[in-house]
């Protein structure tokens, strides 16, 4: 997972309390709830310059974080941005 | 009676339309239950239990039970037909019954195998009415959080539940709650869990259901105590969420909304008869342009409801991952659309016909208690929550698409809702 993913992810995940965050943490159980869900999905578009489309916008990408980070990583190769 | 058409007629083998009509015999029975014994029902707030001892004695508490298990293998589509029908009859009794099958239609795709060999054959032989425990003091109708916990004790769990609405609570055989899951830091870690009558001390909580209207709906609180073999969890220990996503809450939204356009098409379909008998009685006063206009407003209104729940049938039955914003929105606009539009359409019903045939108990366009029935439905999972909801899944949908069924592709998507080798 790129550094930059996993800080702006961070910030919003209340319950992870210093622990390191893996691919498959729940975010869920981090504290990620459906009210959050809209201001993560914001500071990773403006992040990464990218958009990502309502059809992928699912419970099953918003599960782990190696699941988000993979739809973000997509996005990226498909915009031809640059993550570093 | 309407029968919900499908968007192709291959389709409707994969339900129970093709099966027999074994149910719609059965559904017009309790039907005729129903509507022999709302009006005292209402007057005395009491449950109908008439209708449903008509729901036990012809199998239509199994009507999502697959045959498999002796039930009539209902689909989505059953659902809303049965809930329109039982709605325009009698709302209290059309909710108790949806929110019954609420339950079985989770069971039957949630609960494991044991539970299900179990509990399904029960509900088909009409032994198992079963009631809904989601409701919680202080977290309004927040159904994805839980603030009481299910105590681990190895093989058991223990609870111990006050719920302050519990539609039907005080006759059911048995519930299905959501509880903190015991492996939860955190409210929103929330898991289903079936409990049987006597496996519980069920008590009155919170006072006695007199209300506005769906009076017969019994629904007051219950508070439940007891401990269950953990085998009893439905699905694994905090999906609630899934499940929720997945199947209870299309479930409630379709089955809900169906109840409440049944309702007021009862009231239309009354309220056009008493206006013709009358126009009989005037030779040449067909009636004034205002009558017209406002008839047409409640027309429009229910079939715009009408086309909305079969659009969202369509989507429920088709579409394998419904957590899309898109349907999301979808289906709550359903919930939102149905309570205020049917609530608003009786209304004018009212406005309609006046003060004898719209404000007095006895006549017999029934309005006046529609009306008091209609008015919970915002309420009923309040609407204010859902909209909070809906404007933050808007930013989702930056675009603004609408859910098609488009992605299901040409073979008609992914599995059944109900599969057809369990029917």
């Amino acid at each position: 997972m790129d550094p930059r993913f996993t800080a702006v992810l961070t910030d919003h995940l209340k319950f992870l309390a210093g622990r390191e965050l893996t691919e498959a943490g729940s975010l869920r159980d981090l504290g990620l709830d459906s009210m959050q869900v809209v201001e993560l999905l914001f500071a990773l578009e403006d992040a990464f310059g990218i958009m990502l489309d309502e059809e992928v916008l699912t419970e099953s990408t918003f599960s782990t974080a190696g699941s988000l980070w993979q739809t973000v990583a997509a996005a990226i190769h498909d915009t031809g941005a640059d993550p570093s | 009676v309407t029968a919900l058409a499908s968007g192709e007629p291959g389709r409707r083998e994969q339900g129970a339309a093709v099966g027999g009509d074994a149910w719609r015999a059965a559904l017009e029975t309790v039907a005729e239950a129903a509507e022999a014994h709302a009006a005292e029902a209402d007057v005395r707030a009491a449950f109908p239990e008439e209708a449903v001892a008509a729901m036990r004695a012809t199998g239509l508490l199994g009507l999502l039970v697959p045959r498999v298990f002796g039930g009539y293998g209902g689909d989505v589509r059953s659902l809303v037909e049965a809930s329109i029908r039982l709605g325009r009859a009698d709302l209290s009794t059309a909710m108790v019954f949806a929110m019954h099958c609420q339950q079985v239609g989770t069971l039957v795709r949630h609960a494991d195998e044991r539970l299900r060999r179990e509990l399904l054959p029960e509900i088909a032989v009409g032994g198992m009415y079963l009631g809904s425990v989601t409701t919680e003091v202080g977290k309004g109708g927040r159904l994805l959080s839980a603030d009481s916990p299910l105590d681990d004790f190895g093989d058991a769990l223990a609870l111990d539940r006050r719920a302050p609405v519990v539609t039907g609570g005080r006759h059911a055989d048995g519930f299905l709650l959501t509880m903190r899951s015991p492996a939860a830091e955190t409210d929103n870690l929330v898991s289903l869990v079936f409990a049987r009558r006597d496996q519980l001390t069920v008590e009155d909580w919170g006072g006695a259901w007199d209300t506005l209207g769906m009076r017969a709906s019994d629904s007051g609180g219950l508070r439940l105590r007891g401990r269950l073999p953990r085998r009893q969890l439905i699905g694994r220990d905090g999906c609630f969420r899934e499940i929720s996503i997945a199947t209870f809450a299309p479930l409630a939204h379709l089955g809900w909304s169906a109840c409440w356009l049944g309702s007021a098409s009862g009231a239309l379909a009354r309220t056009l008869t008493v206006l013709r008998q009358e126009r009989r009685g005037r030779a040449g006063a067909d009636g004034s342009e205002l009558l017209a206009h406002r008839l047409s407003g409640v027309r429009q209104q229910l079939d715009t409801v009408y086309a909305l729940l079969a659009h969202c049938c369509t989507l429920v039955e088709r579409e394998q991952d419904l957590s899309r914003p898109r349907i999301q929105l979808m289906l709550n606009a359903l919930k939102l659309s149905a309570s205020e539009a049917t609530h608003r359409a009786v209304e004018q019903l009212v406005e309609v016909v006046g003060m004898r045939h719209g404000y007095l108990r006895g006549s017999p366009t029934r309005l006046e208690r529609v009306l008091r029935d209609l008015r919970s439905a915002t309420l009923n999972f309040h609407n204010d929550r859902l909209h909070a909801v809906d404007g933050r899944l808007a930013f989702l949908d930056p675009g603004v698409g609408f859910a098609e069924t488009a992605t299901a592709g040409a073979e008609g998507g992914g599995p059944a809702f109900f599969p057809k080798e369990a029917l």
